[in-house]
Parts: C-alpha cells; sequence; structure tokens
C-alpha cells in the first residue's frame, strides 16, 4: 500500500518528518518498507527553480520546423526566451518554467543550452517530466491562470514523499490512504478530516431505474449502483493524476481514474460500467455458468468455474466480481453512460476465484481481507462527486441492493486488565481517548462499540488490548518472567548431542539432507498425493542414501577427507493417522566398511554400548543394534542406527572396576580356522569359557597364504588376561588360555599357531 | 671388603660413572645404563645371586647410586638440548603439527544449541515435535480459520485431507500444553515444511525453534525481555531490540521484533537495507482462542510465543547469501563453521 504523504495530509494535518512518522507507523501501524521520495528534490532552493510562467509570445523557430521560440514571463519583469518542442499552446497559456539550475526530477541538471542558434534560458515542462502523469505528447498547460512567477509548487504537488506499508491481513481498512490517516491521528491525537466526499454530497439528479438484482447474497452482501447520463469522457486534472501515479496506478481516463482513486483513498474498490454495453441495460449477480467464458480487461479470455462470483447483464457475464472487469463492458473514450458498482463481497469467495484464476489485482488483495459493507455508500459518494464534477456528468439513478448487514460487535474492556497483560500502566484516559480516535465508542461502563471497518478484527478484550498495546510498544519495559523454572535436556536429547559430537570428533561432518525423496527402498514409505516436485515426492525411511548422495556430490566437486553423517527423522507407516516417527543416524565415509564400522565402534564405545555385530544378507552387511552397517557399490562405507534403540541400551551409572591394582597379563595367540569362521564368534566362545578373568580379546590381524592353507585363514587376537582380586599368576594365565583353545579347537576345529 | 661376590665394587663404579657422565647425548646415556644396569649386566646378575644381607646391602646401594648418576646425567643432557634449540637451531615451530582430522557441525546444528541453550538457562524444557501433524494441532488449534491461506494445498503440504507436513514448529506447543497443566515453558526445534519453490531465501524445508510461556502473570514486558536476552545471546551484547505490531492468528497481541544492526551499529548498510534493524522475528502474547483450545483458562494464566526461523538466524549472523547452500552439503561450506 502506498500512502503519499501530501494525500495523508489532506486527512490529518501533522507536522512530522517523514522519518519520524514512517517509524511511528512502523512501530504501531504497519511495517514500513520504504519511503519513496517523488519528483522534484526539495534541496538547495531547487524547488525556488520551478515557476509559473505565462507564454507572451510563440512562433516557430527559424531553423528548426519542430521548435518553437517562446517568450515566456517568470515574474522578472522581462520575460525569458524558452526554446519548446510542444505545440500544445500559445501566447497567454500558463506553463510549468523551470530556470537554468534546476535539478529535474530524473536527476538531471538544466543548463542554459543554445539550440540552433536560439538560446534557452529555461525549460517549459510536460507532466511526465514532472511525475506527474504519463503524458509527453505536449507540455503542461496550467488551470485557472495563475500569476506569473508563482512558485510552481504552490500550484502543483511538485515533490511528494511515499511511504511503501506492507499491511497485515487483517487490516483492510489500512488498504486506503483515509484509513492510514485515522491511526495517524490516533498516533499524534490529531483531528481527523472527516470521510472525503461526506462535505457537501451531491444530489441526485433524476429518478431512473437502475436494473440490479443480486441472486447471490452470500457472495454479493451488498450493491450500490448509480447511473451516469451525459459523462464526458477524457483526461484527469493534473492533481488526480499525480495522486494516481504516486499511489502506484497508471492514469487511463477520467471516470476509471476517479474508481481507482475512490479505492485508494476509502479502500472500497469501485467498478464503472459502459451502460450502452451491458445487454438489457441490467446488472446480474450471480455464480458463473458451467463452461462460461469472459474477455478480461487485460485482454484474456477467461474460464469460469460455478464457484466464481460474477456480474453479469442479460445474457452473459462482464466482469469476474471484485477482481477484474470485461473487455466488453470496459468504459471508452465512446462512453456517455456509465452504471458505477460499489459493491460489497464476500471474501472467502474472491480469495478462491483470485485462487482459481491465478489473477490477483489491487481489488482482489481488498476483498479477500473483508472491506467493510458499510464502505459502499461512502465510496459511492466520492465517486458521484467526482464523476459529477470532472466528467460533467448527471448522476440519474441510485439502486442499494442488501440485506441486513452485520452489527457492530459490543466488547468489555476492564482496561486494567490491558495494563496488567502489556505490562505497563496505561492510563484509563489514554485507553479510552486512544479507542475513540481509532473509531471506537467506549461507553462510561468501559461497554466497547466496535467501527464497522474493525467489525471482523476486533471481537474480543484481548483485540482491544492489541488496539491500546501497539501504541506504546516502546514503552513497555524489559522483564523476565517472575517464577523460576527448572529446565533440562532429556536423556534423548543429550544422547543426539552426545551422538553428534562423537562423530565430529571422529572427523565426520554434518549433513542436512531432505525428508523427501524421489523414491525410497521401502515399499511401504508414505507418498505425498501431490508432492511439489517429483523428487521431493516420499517421505524417507532411510537416510543414508541421501547421506550417500551428498558425499558422492563432495566427491565429484574434489573435496577430500569425506565423511558425513545426518540426524533426522524418518517415516513409517503406523496405522494410525499420522506416521510413526524416529530419529535415525547415517553416516558415508570414504574407505569403506572399515572406516564406518570404526565410526560405529567408536560412537558404541562413547556410549557404553557393548554392541555385537553380524553378518546379514548381501555383501558386506553388518547388522548391529538398531542398524547396519555396509559398504556401498561406489566402496563407500555407510551405517545407520536409529537413536530410539540407542537409548534404550545405554548403560545406567557406570560401577567402578579395579583395573589398576592388580596387574594384567598381556599375550597374542592365532588360531588358524576355516574361512567361513567369523573372528566375532571365536570371540564370543572364548568369553564363554574364560569368564570374566578374560579382560579383552581383540583381532588385531588375519593372515591367508602357504603357511596356513587353501581355504584356512589365521586370525591373531591379543588377548587380556585380569582379575579385580588377585594378580594372575604365568600359570592362572595358561590355564586360561588352555580353556580358550581346547574350546575353539572343540567348535571350530581352530589350530594355535605358533 | 672392597670385592664381594666377584664384584669389584669400586672397579665397577668408577668405569660406570664414567660411561655415565661421559655420554655425549641420550642415546649413549642409554647404552650406559643398559650395560651397567640393564637386565643382563654385571651387577643385575650379581644382585640376583645375592647370598648374604650384606652384600645385598652394598650392590643395592651401588644400584641406587648408579641410577641417580644416570638420571642427573639425563637432566643434563636434556637441558642442553634444550638450551641448544633455545640458541637457535634449526627445529621449526612453524610447520604443521600432525593432522588430528575434526568434522564440523552443521550450522544450523550449532545455532539450534545455542538457542536451546540459552532458554535451558531460563529453565525451559526443550521438546521435540513431530513433523507430520494433523490440521487440527497445526491449524484449529492454533486459531487458524478454515480459510486462512497458510491451510491452502498452495502453501502446504497434505499426506490427505487431515494430515500435513508441519508449517511451522507452533504445533508443539498444542502439544505441550495437551499434555499438562500449566505452567509450561519450552522451546522445540525442528524442521518445517511449505510448498515454497526454492529460491535464494525459500525453501521447501527448512528449521524453526518455537518457544512458549504460559503461567500467572506472563506479560508483553516479560516477551520482551525474554527475546532480547536471546538476541543478545546469539548477534552481541550490544544488541537493542524494538518491537512493533504484527499479525498472526495464534497471538493476540501480536509483534515482530527488530534487533539494532550488528554490522553497522545502526548507522545503515547493506544487511539492515540502511535501516539499522534488522528484522529478526514473530511473537506474541498467546492468543486466550489458543488456551482455551487446550482447556487452558484465558482468565487464570496468560502466555507467549515466538518462532525463530533458524535459516534466517544463520543467513543474518553469518551473512550466508542463499538458504539453499544449507541442504547442499558442500564439505567447503560445512567446514567454513
Ligand atoms: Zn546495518
Amino acid at each position: 500500500m502506498r500512502v503519499p504523504i501530501n494525500w495523508l495530509r489532506e486527512y490529518v494535518a501533522i507536522d512530522v518528518a517523514v522519518e519520524e512518522l514512517a517509524a511511528a507507523i512502523n512501530s504501531s501501524v504497519a511495517e514500513v518498507e520504504r519511503i519513496v521520495r517523488r519528483g522534484v528534490v526539495d534541496r538547495d532552493g531547487n524547488l525556488g527553480l520551478y515557476r509559473v510562467g505565462r507564454v507572451v509570445e510563440a512562433g516557430k523557430h527559424p531553423n528548426a520546423d519542430r521548435l518553437q521560440v517562446c517568450r515566456v514571463d517568470v515574474g522578472e519583469g522581462e520575460p525569458r526566451q524558452i526554446v519548446c518542442g510542444a505545440w500544445n499552446f500559445g501566447p497567454g497559456a500558463a506553463v510549468a518554467v523551470a530556470l537554468p539550475g534546476a535539478v529535474l526530477p530524473g536527476g538531471q541538471r538544466l543548463e542554459r543550452v543554445t539550440l540552433r542558434g536560439a538560446t534557452s534560458e529555461g525549460m517549459i515542462l510536460s507532466e511526465r517530466e514532472l511525475e506527474l502523469g504519463p503524458d509527453h505528447a505536449g507540455i503542461l498547460v496550467l488551470e485557472n491562470a495563475p500569476e506569473p512567477g508563482t512558485p510552481l509548487a504552490d500550484v502543483l504537488p511538485l515533490a511528494d514523499d511515499v511511504l511503501e506499508l506492507e499491511t497485515t491481513p487483517n487490516r483492510p481498512d489500512l488498504l486506503a490512504v483515509y484509513g492510514v490517516a485515522r491511526e495517524v491521528a490516533a498516533l499524534y491525537g490529531a483531528e481527523l478530516a472527516p470521510p472525503p466526499g461526506h462535505a457537501t454530497p451531491h444530489t441526485i439528479a433524476g429518478d431512473e431505474r437502475v436494473d440490479v438484482t443480486v441472486e447471490d447474497r452470500d457472495g454479493c452482501p451488498r450493491y450500490v449502483g448509480r447511473l451516469f447520463r451525459q459523462v464526458r469522457v477524457g483526461s484527469s486534472p493534473p492533481w488526480l493524476k499525480a495522486r494516481l501515479v504516486a499511489a502506484g496506478m497508471r492514469p487511463i481516463s477520467n471516470v476509471v481514474d476517479v474508481t481507482n482513486y475512490v479505492m485508494h483513498a476509502l479502500g472500497n474498490p469501485l467498478h464503472a460500467f459502459d451502460v450502452e454495453r451491458l445487454g438489457g441495460g441490467r446488472i446480474v449477480v450471480r455464480r458463473a455458468r458451467d463452461g462460461e467464458e469472459l474477455r478480461t480487461l487485460d485482454g484474456t479470455l477467461r474460464r469460469l468455474d460455478p464457484r466464481d462470483l460474477v456480474i453479469a447483464d442479460a445474457e452473459r457475464a462482464v466482469a469476474i466480481a471484485g477482481i477484474m472487469g470485461g473487455e466488453d463492458s470496459e468504459v471508452s473514450k465512446e462512453t456517455t453512460d456509465v452504471l458505477l458498482e460499489a459493491a460489497n463481497f464476500e471474501p472467502v469467495t474472491i480469495l478462491k476465484s483470485s485462487e482459481r484464476l491465478g489473477l490477483r489485482t489491487d481489488g482482489s488483495n481488498r476483498w479477500e481481507k473483508g472491506v467493510d459493507p458499510y464502505l459502499a455508500e461512502q465510496a459511492a459518494t466520492l465517486a458521484t462527486e467526482l464523476i459529477v464534477e470532472l466528467a460533467g456528468a448527471r448522476w440519474t439513478g441510485e439502486v442499494d441492493v442488501r440485506g441486513t448487514l452485520p452489527e457492530r460487535p459490543v466488547v468489555r474492556l476492564r482496561p486494567e486488565r490491558a495494563s496488567t497483560l502489556v505490562g505497563l500502566e496505561i492510563a484509563s484516559g489514554e485507553q479510552r481517548e486512544r479507542l475513540e480516535r481509532l473509531g471506537f465508542d467506549v461507553g462510561d461502563d468501559w461497554t466497547v462499540v466496535v467501527p464497522t471497518w474493525r467489525a471482523r478484527d476486533v471481537i474480543r478484550e484481548a483485540d482491544l488490548v492489541e488496539e491500546i498495546a501497539r501504541f506504546r510498544l516502546d514503552d513497555v519495559p524489559f522483564t523476565l518472567p517472575r517464577r523460576r523454572s527448572a529446565g533440562r535436556l532429556t536423556a534423548a536429547q543429550r544422547l543426539r548431542r552426545q551422538v553428534e559430537d562423537v562423530l565430529v570428533g571422529c572427523g565426520f561432518t554434518e549433513a542436512y539432507t531432505s525428508s523427501l525423496v524421489a523414491s525410497d527402498p521401502s515399499a511401504d514409505a508414505i507418498r505425498l498425493p501431490t508432492p511439489l516436485t517429483s523428487d521431493q515426492a516420499v517421505l524417507r525411511t532411510t537416510l543414508v542414501p541421501s547421506v550417500a548422495a551428498a558425499a558422492r556430490r563432495n566427491l565429484e566437486i574434489g573435496n577430500e577427507d569425506v565423511a558425513l553423517f545426518e540426524i533426522a527423522r524418518v517415516y513409517h507407516p503406523s496405522g494410525g493417522a499420522r506416521p510413526s516417527e524416529r530419529v535415525h543416524v547415517a553416516g558415508v565415509v570414504e574407505g569403506g566398511f572399515a572406516r564406518a564400522k570404526g565410526a560405529v565402534e567408536t560412537l558404541f564405545g562413547a556410549l557404553r554400548i557393548d554392541a555385537r555385530f553380524e553378518r546379514a544378507q548381501g555383501p558386506r552387511i553388518a547388522l548391529t543394534l538398531g542398524g547396519s552397517v555396509r559398504e556401498l557399490e561406489d566402496c563407500l562405507g555407510a551405517f545407520e542406527l536409529n537413536l530410539g534403540e540407542l537409548l534404550a541400551w545405554r548403560p545406567g551409572v557406570l560401577r567402578y572396576e579395579d583395573v589398576i591394582t592388580f596387574p594384567a597379563v598381556k599375550q597374542d595367540v592365532a588360531f588358524v580356522v576355516d574361512e567361513e569362521v567369523p573372528a566375532g564368534a571365536l570371540v564370543d566362545a572364548a568369553r564363554e569359557v574364560a569368564g570374566p578373568e578374560l579382560r579383552q580379546m581383540r583381532a588385531f590381524d588375519v593372515y591367508r597364504g602357504e603357511q596356513v592353507g587353501p581355504g584356512k585363514k589365521s586370525v591373531a587376537f591379543a588377548v587380556t588376561f585380569q582379575s579385580g582380586e588377585r594378580t594372575l599368576s604365568d600359570e592362572d594365565a595358561a590355564r586360561l588360555r588352555e580353556r580358550i583353545v581346547s574350546a575353539l579347537r572343540d567348535r571350530f576345529g581352530a589350530v594355535l599357531r605358533h | 671388603m672392597d670385592r664381594v661376590a666377584a664384584v669389584d665394587v669400586e672397579a665397577l663404579e668408577r668405569e660406570a660413572l664414567d660411561a655415565i657422565t661421559g655420554a655425549a647425548d641420550l642415546r649413549e646415556l642409554d647404552e650406559a645404563r643398559v650395560r651397567f644396569l640393564g637386565r643382563k649386566s654385571e651387577l643385575k646378575t650379581a644382585l640376583r645371586n645375592i647370598r648374604d644381607r650384606e652384600t645385598g646391602m652394598t650392590l643395592n646401594a651401588l644400584r641406587d647410586r648408579l641410577e641417580a648418576g644416570v638420571e642427573e646425567r639425563r637432566r643434563e643432557l636434556e637441558a642442553a638440548e634444550r638450551e641448544r634449540a633455545a640458541a637457535g637451531d634449526t627445529f621449526d615451530v612453524t610447520l604443521p603439527g600432525q593432522a588430528i582430522p575434526r568434522g564440523h557441525l552443521h550450522l544450523i546444528t550449532q545455532i539450534r544449541r545455542e538457542v536451546e541453550d540459552v532458554f535451558l538457562g531460563l529453565g525451559y524444557e526443550v521438546v521435540d515435535g513431530d513433523e507430520v501433524e494433523d490440521t487440527w494441532h497445526l491449524f484449529d488449534a492454533l486459531n487458524m480459520p478454515p480459510q486462512h491461506i497458510t491451510r491452502s494445498p498452495l502453501h502446504t503440504l497434505y499426506l490427505n485431507g487431515d494430515v500435513v507436513l508441519r508449517t511451522e514448529t507452533s504445533a508443539s506447543q498444542i502439544r505441550v500444553m495437551e499434555s499438562r497443566p500449566p505452567p509450561v515453558y519450552v522451546v522445540s526445534p525442528g524442521r518445517v515444511y511449505r510448498r515454497d519453490t526454492a529460491d535464494a531465501t525459500h525453501s521447501s524445508m527448512f528449521h524453526q525453534i518455537e518457544g512458549l510461556a504460559v503461567d500467572r502473570g506472563i506479560t508483553l514486558a516479560d516477551l520482551k525481555g525474554t527475546l532480547l536476552h536471546v538476541a543478545r545471546a546469539l548477534f552481541g551484547e550490544e544488541r537493542e531490540a524494538r518491537f512493533s505490531t504484527d499479525f498472526f492468528p495464534f497471538t493476540e497481541p501480536s509483534v515482530g521484533m527488530a534487533i539494532s544492526c550488528f554490522r553497522c551499529d545502526g548507522s545503515g548498510c547493506p544487511t539492515c537495507k540502511q535501516t539499522g534493524w534488522i528484522e529478526l522475528l514473530g511473537s506474541g502474547l498467546v492468543d486466550p482462542n489458543v488456551l482455551a483450545n487446550v482447556g487452558y483458562d484465558p482468565e487464570e494464566v496468560s502466555g507467549f510465543a515466538f518462532g525463530l526461523g533458524l535459516e534466517r538466524a544463520a543467513m543474518l549472523r553469518h551473512g550466508v547469501p542463499d538458504i539453499r547452500m544449507f541442504l547442499e552439503n558442500d564439505l567447503r561450506f560445512l567446514r567454513q563453521f
């Protein structure tokens, strides 16, 4: 929403710097995205170089067919000679003149120049050069012939600042300059002018019937139609064009400009139809028929949906209600009779149609937020005044089709409650005044009647508290809640952090990959019915493919020491309404199975989980607690574990063991076994027979070759015997070792290698 | 009695001490130690064969003297070594040490932990909410009317008519409040999903952390104080906070928080779009409808809630130009942090 400051000041007389005003609005009303300075720069006396001039003489340039040489009185006594390229004026015309040295709106500095031998001591300006409108065909001829030498800024809005607001969806009333003015009045305790058009309302000059039928009252709670005859469609006066341009709209013709102007002033979008082009001269508000089509103002042929609300004539749709008019019934230069629509449309209908059609307009943007139905008449009044004045029209007929309009909400306010919730003592008198300036009626008993333009938004005491609080946000102190609460991480959260830290310590870097994938190895994985893209179609049940893909991309780029991990959720059908979500950790690392397993072993070690690894189906896959370790086809090592399962297997408090008092006996032993026998099985069997005095048995070498024969391997173990109660003698160690040797021989045919 | 069990104590001591004190470096010293005190040395052999107490005392005393001599010479040699190094020989301390590989936490994890820790310090709990939510917890209970724009399949990823990928972590608020009576002091971090086409500032998946405090007497001032504390923890102790009116269905009043720019300290720069202020997050007092929806009495308790985008915080603080970098997992990027 663009709010030109000059326009704003028409409704509320304030005298504050625009930066200060913007800061105040930003805090209490709506975000100010930026301040745009438009037109002639008001700096270093620049404005003083723009004057009203009167053309004294004008004649063809002796050396140039397309130029005029003029003598222009700019209030200096002696007229100046100015060369000009336009021909739409003659002696006597009042024109806008910039003198040499003036900085033009584009930033260019005007110099005294000689054009084909004729000196030009200034420039006669067009509206586009002043950023007051689009017209560049001729120069701007001023109405009412102001005195030569009058500062041009007194006659035209030369310089303006425009606030660009980003309003919130609950405040359609702020999509109007008058609505913003009301807030500014409340901010500064300033007087708000009565709504525009209401000072001297025009009276109707006829009693023509306006034929409007509203078939769909839900979609269109109100329809004010006004008929105008003898309309002279033409271009708008400079002040109107200037305002529209400043507000970001393009001037088109006086009638259309008036509808846009009123929309921007009051917030109620309007539409003007050429009555001649309405079949049967009538208006029917209804839903679109199946397959009905309409060519809209932008030239697009649109296929309508039976849920779309349309404005139709006797035969066909002539506008998509609240969104865009049709090309056929548009007001044109030839139009003489106009039907003005000041209606009210139901927000959801407009929102849905706008979404279906992919068409958002200044009108739909307002309707979808809920425009005050009481506003229609006010808007019609202002538009009538302007159409009559600017297009010389006669207002000859009116209809106001409406049901019961909503009552104004009534809310009780406890001023002390407002102060309590805000945490700042706000005097009840201040609360009352603020609300009243915003248009609320506050009774002696603090019964608050909400104005119609806030009726959708303010329906409870909390909403009133916001109305009071938002004007004092800077004054609210910074405090902390008084209660001392106690918080800590849960066991699962601490586990997650520990896993993150251990893996980082192992050289793994954390990756974040998408939960949504193109496909998943599990046939049960949940598919989105309407994914955003095909590669985000399935909720994954495993992390490894995504992390592996990230690892491969890194290898392709040429990054070294690739080791990635991710902790994220996976999703499985649960049988219930929502899937079950589990937190997994997955890692992918260069260096194959052994590196991946090493990381998992370090992780288990850090978590004090005693885990086993078992061969699973497929090459180089091991199952372990809560997941698996594997080698991928391209020799990347990978693992994935369910953190929930690890949590369940974590030991409680660790108990002290005496590993110091009595010395350990360390030996290396090697066994020759068949290839198929896993080292882990040997260790398990050894533990079983040797008991707790076998403190550690770790395979450190596997040998295959001539010395052990075909189909065999030799596995060397570092073995540690230790007791917590006594020193193990050489004989004790020998006895334990013999038990292991004979058990492995009996079970696996293992032969001790010397 | 100089001669003990065939060992000439004096001669042995003289010979050994000569070798020890004459050792020119640590290697020679160690050779001498092995020769005179090692397992196979004359002295050790004699010690193993001791028959009488007196001989034992003599030989043990000799061993002690020799060991003391070795220690003394070792200290002298080490001191000399250090002196030489200090005097500037060729030992290059600027060469890199032995590499010990280290991984990196993702920047978003680092920020998540920072925020969690700030709130743990304030006595909050951390709650992990589910990413797949039903429309009651994500929308209805949060006071979003049926026609609210976020509920449209144009904005939200639906699994079916009632089940969606959460668009905000706010649903965690509802789950926590449903599960226990007030007071509630929690933060809830996690992934959220939007039907947004990816560009420099949009991603269909990103991370938020939601905060909620509900208790007797919670005020807008408490919200301001708490969020200022967080902002300073994340962006520096000199930060100031500015609050402005905003709108969210689940808070009333709703306020946005901006912090004073940490790049330019308020004088204006591209980071703050020349305003001196940076919008950081949305927040507000919990809407009474939300409290009523979970069975809390809005007359008894009040609360505040906020939602902080972790990617946004990371991008602001570290100057990361494009949100998509957080999901690209390029190690060159990840290893910067
Ligand atoms: Zn800055």
